[in-house]
């Protein structure tokens, strides 16, 4: 149990990943069973506008291997790793194009989802600002979509798969620990005013997304002045 | 001969008195009812999540219940599966080939769709909600299969 790590994955980060499996989860099944949930599967989706909003922050302002500069998948990068010439601790050049591919989804789905309708009785939270014309596309869109992510879902659980019994080595648990085994040095930066910047502008996201500034829909005419048959 | 002649075009006009639905008369008569039936939904909705008017969920139960049990499936005529009624019709042809499957649809919407028209009757507002949510979960299972998303 002597073995050297360092750190690896930010407390934020961590947090940021496992909330997103649940969220993620919790929407996929409320998305599919319907009824009364559609109205938590619209609440999920809020909710991930925000976390995805808070990596993207976080992604500028967090700890070194959290940040997109560290990680971001260069041509010159992809080419290094498929040589084998990469040995660098974090997300690898082909992992991160599975990293940007699943954010890019997930905020797709996210923000479609927002100006969607389900033909029954539920509109996303955006719905007035686009209409039904624009809001049956993008429910349509969300649909399709919803496809390339359980593709996408199913890579990186995959590549987990991979890693654990043919490469043995434990994805999982850095993600949960946060620690990488071996040398290395420890994530620097992410500091307390990066965090609270990046949940302010979270909220804001949530705040927007939520669509709880939209102006009142102006209040039905009284009952006396429409016929009362 | 003269009677002959009579007789065809009695038996043409007659034929042209009972002929089939329109295709496109069936279409925008589905789409009515889809219309209708979204308008109660909504209506349904509004009363549950805002205050809560009995008669008003009743009329929007009857509604739906009425359009189940009024056989819309005798819309659904062999050719228009493509075609125009208010707008292009979203009907997958699936819708008829897989008689089963849309049966099977057809009947868990008319089985909550009374259940729906009882349970508003009664007047209880929890019990309303949750039938309103698993009435429109039977809308969900025909759109899933049989409805062409945009």
């Amino acid at each position: 149990m002597n073995s050297k790590h360092f750190r690896l994955w930010d407390l934020p980060t961590r947090l940021f990943h496992w909330l997103l499996v649940l969220a993620i989860i919790a929407a996929i099944v409320s998305g599919q069973l319907g009824g009364n949930l559609i109205v938590w599967h619209g609440r999920i989706g809020i909710f991930i506008v925000g976390l995805v909003v808070f990596r993207l922050i976080w992604g500028l302002l967090g700890s070194t291997y959290a940040r997109f500069a560290h990680f971001f998948p260069s041509p010159a990068r992809i080419k290094a790793y498929l040589r084998g010439e990469w040995h660098q601790p974090g997300h690898n050049p082909l992992g991160a194009l599975s990293v940007f591919a699943l954010l890019g989804l997930i905020t797709f789905q996210a923000v479609s989802g927002l100006f969607a309708n389900d033909d029954i009785a539920f509109n996303g939270p955006l719905y007035d600002l686009v209409g039904r014309d624009l809001s049956n596309r993008l429910s349509g869109l969300h649909h399709l979509v919803s496809n390339g992510l359980y593709v996408l879902i199913a890579l990186h659980l995959a590549a987990i798969a991979f890693y654990g019994h043919i490469k043995k080595k434990n994805l999982v648990k850095a993600m949960i620990s946060g620690r990488h085994e071996g040398e290395g040095e420890d994530a620097r930066g992410g500091g307390l005013v990066a965090l609270v910047v990046a949940l302010l502008v979270a909220a804001a996201a949530i705040y927007g997304a939520s669509g709880a500034w939209l102006p009142e829909p102006p209040p039905p005419p009284p009952a006396a002045e429409t016929p009362s048959w | 001969m003269k009677k002959l002649v009579l007789a065809a075009l009695a038996l043409t006009l007659a034929g042209g008195a009972s002929a089939q639905v329109k295709p496109e008369d069936a279409i925008k008569w589905r789409q009515s009812a889809y219309a209708t039936m979204g308008w109660s939904m909504a209506r349904i909705k509004m009363n549950v999540e805002g205050t809560y008017n009995k008669d008003e969920v009743i009329k929007a139960a009857t509604v739906i219940q009425s359009i189940a049990n009024s056989g819309m499936g005798s819309l659904y005529l062999p050719g228009t599966d493509k075609g125009k009624g208010w707008e292009e019709t979203r009907v997958k042809p699936e819708f008829f080939t897989n008689k089963d499957g849309v049966g099977k649809v057809a009947m868990a919407f008319n089985k909550e769709a009374n259940e729906m028209a009882k349970v508003a009757a009664s007047g209880d507002v929890a019990a309303v909600k949750e039938q309103f949510g698993k009435l429109g979960g039977t809308c969900k299972g025909c759109h899933d299969d049989f409805k062409i998303k945009k």
